[in-house]
């Protein structure tokens, strides 16, 4: 049973590759594998992978400079595994264009999290819908108006903004960077207090407890994601 | 009085300066003075009082300018008595033997009472030398017991001798490779072979108006004193120097002997730290690890019988015992990150609600069921921190909280403002903090209950206080008064950037 999807794994560690290939393939993808960078991009020119999996610890090229020449070709959607200790590099590469990342160790339920979100965007950008929902939260972009069970929120345009960008990327890391260039302009990507204080204002109309948040998830020293609350298959 | 006064010209060479020409002066016309006095009374007056009056201006002399003006008044004093009080008059000759002895009397009584007077001066001057030098000493010594390196001993042991004595000195210290190195200049024309030779021999040299004295310790020669003296040093000066020059070696030894101390302290401590890692590194690491490598041989033994749910169950112990030393290892990394030197703090403007959101999203698991209450108020100022490292400070302790605490009991985080700090505390109702080991749980690898089942090493207290302290905050716990354990963090607070409305328009809408 294939889901019809094709996934590239460009990874140097043989166990590593065959965890994620022997994972992947239950769940119906199908993948193809790359122990260096040069074949990993020979390979995506060759067999179209609809999606990449790119660790970025990779002996020949950096992970930066791969995700930037994946860029230049196309929009594939690009998931970074990284090591705790290349904290400064995932940021890096998630600017230069990649979209989410998986820190080591990790499952393969978040594995597939990950890739079901991002599938999950190939699909609505096609689509392009006008109502986005999950859990309590009902977002309505043809009518400017959010519902919290229910009941209409009153936001205001930047956090409507915002809120737009989260939802776009619905289940997908949005770093502070992206954020700040698509709301402010690229002179205010330093301006991260501007996040902080929106994004509070905008816990504090959609999240039960703003402390503890369900919707609006931070993810520390990248940016924000927004949590989907049901599981969605791919 | 003697406070900073003793000038040393006049305290070291008052002999000279008492025997200038005044002196002789004064000598020459005491006598005179006396005969213009006595003269117009030589009618009423005899020649025993006569000589009484000579008697005094030699006496007021001898006190005055010492005993060879007084030698001299005295001498001078005969033939003017002679010429114009002692018959006959107005010739040096003497006739009445009365005279006659009572100018020798006189001559013999001044002295006399000239050298008296000269020795009983030189012992008050000598008293008030010794004293100088003795206060120098007391000086010196109550200024070298705070010092604290020996760069310092040297420029407090040249300055001292100069404010004190108004001595021109400069010393010379060792330089780590045996030879000698100037370590307080302050003295010009320093002869360093000279200096070399004095340190060589441990014996005092002198050349060219400079004396060399060896800072003798009580083992090696720490270096050498080279003071610019006028004369020859009389004995109590050099006595005074030797007492000297011993005491800035001995400040010299014990400081040295102190670093040592401290090194070898240090050593202890490393290889105590060593020990410590290395046990619980093969305590905690291979606990989980015994358990998955039994776990997996369960599982490829296919003859065990066991049922899915067994085989579920035993995958999940697996999965569970991974993530426990994914996190140790984590920690351990963290640890060495932290204590290899700078920590390297990506401050940037952060929301507290954020990050406590942040440490309980990433604590789900682990919390599972167990009441979080948060307590924030909604007007909390953004701080300028590393958010990363200030949610793993929470994080840990949000952890051990949990760890510490009965599974139902809740874990609560609070945050106030206070003093222009940001106090973020969490507590829990557990067994608390043993008494007395409030500080100890936040060194490394230190556990309050070593042989405890639960898994950790005792390095997230470390991590807290390592983190908060390169914030400039500090962290400290307390046992509540109920139950439990309430550790708090105050991170100081920073001036925020202001937000102008041009600031808060998007550049499109």
């Amino acid at each position: 049973m294939t889901n019809g999807y094709c996934v590239l794994i460009i990874e140097d560690d043989p166990q590593t590759r065959r965890f994620l290939s022997a994972s992947l393939s239950r769940r119906g993808w199908r993948t193809i594998e790359a122990m260096d960078g040069k074949s990993g991009l020979a390979l995506l020119n060759g067999e179209q992978p609809d999606l990449v999996i790119l660790d970025l610890g990779l002996p020949d090229l950096d992970g930066i400079a791969i995700t930037r020449r994946i860029r230049q070709l196309s929009e594939l959607p690009i998931l970074i595994l990284s090591a705790r200790s290349q904290e400064q590099n995932k940021i890096m590469a998630l600017d230069a264009g990649a979209d989410d990342y998986l820190t080591k160790p990790f499952g393969a339920g978040e594995l597939h999290a990950r890739l079901n979100a991002l599938m999950r965007r190939i699909r609505r950008s096609n689509t392009n819908t006008d109502v986005f929902e999950t859990g309590d939260l009902k977002v309505d972009f043809s009518l400017r108006k959010v519902y919290v069970g229910g009941h209409e929120i009153h936001i205001t345009p930047i956090e409507f903004r915002l809120l737009t960008i989260l939802v776009r990327h619905a289940g997908i890391v949005v770093t502070h960077r992206q954020l700040l260039q698509e709301i402010w302009g690229a002179e205010h990507v330093q301006d991260q207090h501007y996040l902080r204080i929106y994004l509070g204002q905008l816990r504090h109309k959609l999240e039960v407890n703003p402390a503890r948040p369900r919707y609006l998830l931070t993810e520390m020293g990248v940016g924000y994601r927004l949590a989907l609350q049901t599981p969605a298959s791919p | 009085m003697l406070d900073r006064l003793a000038p040393h010209a006049e305290l070291f060479a008052y002999e000279r300066a008492r025997q200038g020409w005044r002196g002789y002066c004064w000598g020459v016309a005491a006598p005179l003075i006396c005969t213009a006095v006595d003269w117009p009374l030589r009618h009423w007056l005899g020649p025993a009082s006569i000589l009484m009056t000579y008697l005094l201006g030699v006496f007021l002399v001898a006190s005055r300018f010492g005993r060879c003006p007084s030698i001299v008044a005295s001498v001078l004093s005969a033939p003017v008595f002679a010429f114009y009080f002692a018959k006959p008059i107005f010739s040096v000759a003497i006739h009445d033997l009365e005279n006659i002895i009572g100018l020798a009397v006189m001559i013999v009584v001044a002295n006399v009472t000239g050298t008296l007077l000269e020795k009983s001066r030189h012992q008050a001057a000598l008293a008030t030398q010794r004293e100088a030098l003795t206060s120098a000493l007391y000086r010196l010594s109550q200024a070298l017991l705070t010092v604290a390196d020996s760069a310092e001993v040297s420029a407090i042991a040249v300055s001292q001798l100069h404010d004190e004595l108004g001595f021109e000195a400069g010393l010379l210290g060792l330089d780590g490779h045996n030879g000698l190195a100037e370590t307080a200049p302050g003295l010009p024309g320093i002869n360093r072979a000279i200096a070399q030779k004095a340190f060589d021999n441990r014996s005092v040299l002198r050349e060219g108006g400079i004396s060399y004295y060896p800072l003798n310790g009580s083992k090696t020669c720490q270096g050498v004193l080279a003071i610019k003296l006028a004369c020859a040093d009389s004995s109590d000066l050099s006595a005074f120097l030797d007492t000297y020059c011993h005491l800035i070696a001995q400040t010299v030894e014990r400081l040295h002997f102190a670093n040592q101390a401290r090194d070898a302290k240090l050593a202890a401590d490393t290889e105590a730290l060593r020990n410590a890692l290395l046990s619980s590194i093969s305590h905690d690491l291979r606990t989980p690890l015994t358990r998955i490598v039994g776990a997996v041989g369960d599982l490829i033994d296919n003859d065990t019988g066991l049922s899915d749910g067994d085989r579920l169950e035993v995958c999940q112990l697996v999965m569970d015992e991974a993530q426990r030393m994914s996190e140790l290892t984590g920690k351990l990394l963290d640890m060495a990150r932290l204590s290899s030197g700078e920590i390297v703090l990506h401050r940037d403007w952060n929301a507290i609600e954020e990050i406590v959101g942040s440490a309980l999203n990433r604590l789900e698991k682990k919390l599972k069921d167990r009441p979080v209450r948060t307590l924030l108020p909604d007007n909390l100022p953004l701080l300028w921190i590393d958010a990363v490292l200030i949610e793993q400070v929470l994080v840990n302790l949000i952890e051990n909280a949990a760890k510490y605490s009965p599974a139902t009991s809740p874990v609560d985080i609070s945050s106030q403002i206070e003093n222009g700090c940001c106090l973020l505390r969490v507590a829990d109702y557990g067994t608390g903090i043993p008494q007395g080991q409030e500080q100890k749980i936040f060194e490394k690898f230190y556990r309050a209950v070593p042989e405890s089942d639960q898994s950790g090493v005792g390095l997230g207290l470390a991590l807290c206080k390592a983190i908060v302290e390169a914030h400039d905050g500090t962290i400290h716990v307390v046992n509540k008064l109920g139950k439990g354990a309430e550790f708090s963090l105050s991170l100081p607070l920073h001036e925020p950037p202001a937000l102008t409305t041009a600031d808060i328009q998007p550049n499109q809408l």
